[in-house]
């Protein structure tokens, strides 16, 4: 494991320069300080340890040999695909989205862009276990997700909102997060507008805090509890799930609203990626 | 939400964008062209009968969007319909028309998802945004509502057993649906007070609502500090209008017993809540 991540690592640097020079936790480190230590930023001191030897970036290395590997009926890899930077740039690309796309006319996500890739480029349909399965360490879709976004460890989040679709999906998105609905009239807001609030020993994430934000939507993040890497979507199920809401369509315009404003509310600071969660 | 239902009903099934100013307008058919396809036309109901939808001109405008029109595609193509979407019926949309959400899911209670997801008075009163402060009149209005859903028990109130009370206050279990729907006939809907508050000290509760440690000796047991008790866990908008807390009794999370439980943990002097030590807690 740990050979794995000091064999990774210098590479990394080769490849990406600066920014990458900042491991995911000196990115977390400095988050801590500049917000005056949060109880959110600092909750588990164990997984701060942990971070270098982060089981997502074995996860992540698979998903490298996956981007490059020529695969899926157009035996075709996906370093052409366009995640919102020009063909085949994948550094900087996650913190840049969801963002529209012009070819689909639509919003995406990485999630929903990824899939759009693998099925144009690649010929895979809906129906392929490397689309269905959106779920677990071993899963094409987690793997390629925190290969393609740990490319982004430490940049800034700015999604685009110069046309007027993201402008309005951040938009309703923000309406969503506030909107009271379910069993027990939760919103988003319920839990996340407020510093240091707990659900029993859970810490909340502040959306109204930046510092704090940020980490909460850096993912994928390696899921102790869970013991496998989880994605945006993911964590979005499991709050839906809490707020006792009905299944969200994966890539749905309702989820990507929320994830458009969700990803609006950390912009400007330094996203943490692979992150490490409870 | 009628007010979006002519939007919704031109809407149903096809793809809506936004776009302002006509000069993007008139390039968003071009770069959309070949994406028609890739959006399932699965729910489909009847495109054909499809109408332009009206123009909303006697709304407000939004000030968030002055100048957004809402571009449809559907198998009539792709059009143009002018009109001030705002940001509140943007959303609506995408929790009510899109099929974002399974509208269709099974509840727990017999109902469906957008049962879940439709608000109600309350819910739609206290959906505040960012800064937004409740105003009185508001405020009046959800106490009103909700004092009167109260159903206090005939014969009065009465305190149950305050070891199934305990087991209902820890237990967060019952009506989640989503992905992994919570099965009712294998363990009975908890009460999620821990959750949100402090009560015993012999395990930790959350931060969202004060802390309850030790309600009964502190409050003492009048009649009517028990019906306010009863009345905050049954719908607690009658005395914080918007609070956070769920409303207990009033959407059927708990029965009248279960509240009689719950209530027993919070007042019976043998009861861990008022038997535990209050060291580290910050009171009430
Ligand atoms: C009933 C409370 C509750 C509600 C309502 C809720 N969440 Fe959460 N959320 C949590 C808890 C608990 C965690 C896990 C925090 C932890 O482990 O420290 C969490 C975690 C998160 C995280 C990741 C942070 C992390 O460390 O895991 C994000 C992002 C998030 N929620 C977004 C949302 C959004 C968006 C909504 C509305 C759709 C929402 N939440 C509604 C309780 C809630
Ligand atoms: C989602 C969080 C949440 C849950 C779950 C919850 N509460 Fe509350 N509760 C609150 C909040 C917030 C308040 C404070 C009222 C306010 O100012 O909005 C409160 C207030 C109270 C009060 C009034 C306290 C006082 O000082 O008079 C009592 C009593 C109470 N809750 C009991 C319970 C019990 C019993 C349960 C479980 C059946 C429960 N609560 C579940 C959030 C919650």
């Amino acid at each position: 494991m740990l050979k794995k991540v000091l064999l990774s690592l210098p590479i990394a640097l080769a490849v990406t320069g600066a920014i990458a020079a900042q491991a995911p936790e000196d990115v977390l480190d400095r988050l801590v300080t500049k917000a005056g230590n949060p109880a959110y930023l600092t909750q588990s001191p164990q997984n701060r340890m942990m971070m270098p030897d982060n089981p997502a970036y074995m996860v992540a290395d698979d998903g490298e040999k996956l981007f490059k590997e020529k695969r899926g009926p157009k035996n075709a890899s996906l370093e052409e695909c366009d995640f919102g930077e020009g063909p085949g740039v994948i550094k900087g690309a996650y913190v840049e989205l969801p963002r529209y796309f012009p070819d689909t006319g639509k919003v995406m996500d990485l999630e929903s862009r990824l899939i759009y890739c693998m099925k144009t480029l690649q010929g895979f349909t809906d129906n392929d276990q490397q689309i269905k399965k959106r779920h677990g360490n071993d899963s094409d879709m987690m793997k390629l997700q925190t290969y393609i976004a740990m490319q982004s460890n430490g940049m800034p989040w700015n999604p685009p909102l110069s046309h007027p679709l993201e402008k309005a999906m951040r938009d309703a998105g923000e309406v969503m997060f506030y909107r009271r609905a379910g069993k027990m009239d939760f919103a988003c807001s319920t839990c996340h507008a407020a510093t240091g609030l707990r659900i029993r020993a859970s810490v909340l994430p502040n959306k109204d805090v930046p510092e704090e934000w940020t980490k909460a939507i850096s993912w994928p993040a390696f899921r102790v509890g869970q013991d496998n890497v989880r994605s945006s979507q993911h964590r979005l199920l499991e709050c839906l799930w809490q707020m006792r809401y009905p299944n969200i369509k994966p890539g749905s315009d309702a989820s990507i609203a929320l994830i458009s404003f969700w990803t609006d509310a950390a912009r400007g600071q330094p996203a943490i990626l692979p992150d490490m969660k409870r | 939400m009628s007010k979006i239902t002519p939007i919704a009903a031109a809407v149903a099934a096809a793809s809506l964008f936004l776009v302002a100013g006509q000069g993007t307008a008139q390039q968003a058919p071009a770069a959309t062209q070949g994406a028609a396809p890739a959006k399932p036309a699965a729910t489909a109901p009847d495109a054909t009968g499809v109408k332009r939808p009206e123009p909303l001109k006697k709304r407000a405008p939004d000030k968030a969007a002055p100048q957004t029109e809402v571009l449809i595609m559907d198998s009539q193509g792709i059009r143009m319909a002018p009109a001030n979407v705002s940001a509140q019926m943007l959303a609506e949309y995408l929790i009510l028309e899109s099929a974002g959400f399974d509208l269709s899911q099974a509840t727990q209670e017999g109902t469906t998802g957008k049962d879940r997801l439709v608000q109600d008075d309350i819910q739609k009163l206290c959906s505040l945004g960012k800064g937004q402060q409740l105003d009185p009149k508001a405020a009046q209005k959800v106490s009103e509502i909700a004092t009167a859903s109260i159903k206090y028990p005939e014969g009065g109130i009465k305190l149950g057993d305050w070891k199934k009370g305990r087991d209902l206050a820890w237990s967060g279990f019952g009506f989640r649906t989503a992905h992994n729907p919570d099965d009712h006939s294998k363990q009975q809907p908890g009460a999620n007070c821990y959750n949100c508050h402090q009560l015993a000290t012999d395990r930790t509760g959350g931060t969202i609502g004060p802390p309850l440690t030790s309600y009964g000796k502190l409050r003492g047991n009048s009649e009517e500090i028990l019906k306010y008790t009863y009345g905050v866990i049954y719908n607690a908008h009658a005395f914080f209008p918007c609070t956070n807390m769920p409303r207990m009794g009033a959407r059927n999370i708990l029965t009248q017993e279960q509240i009689a439980d719950v209530m027993a943990y919070l007042f019976d002097p043998a009861s861990p809540v008022n038997t535990s030590a209050m060291s580290g807690m910050s009171g009430m």
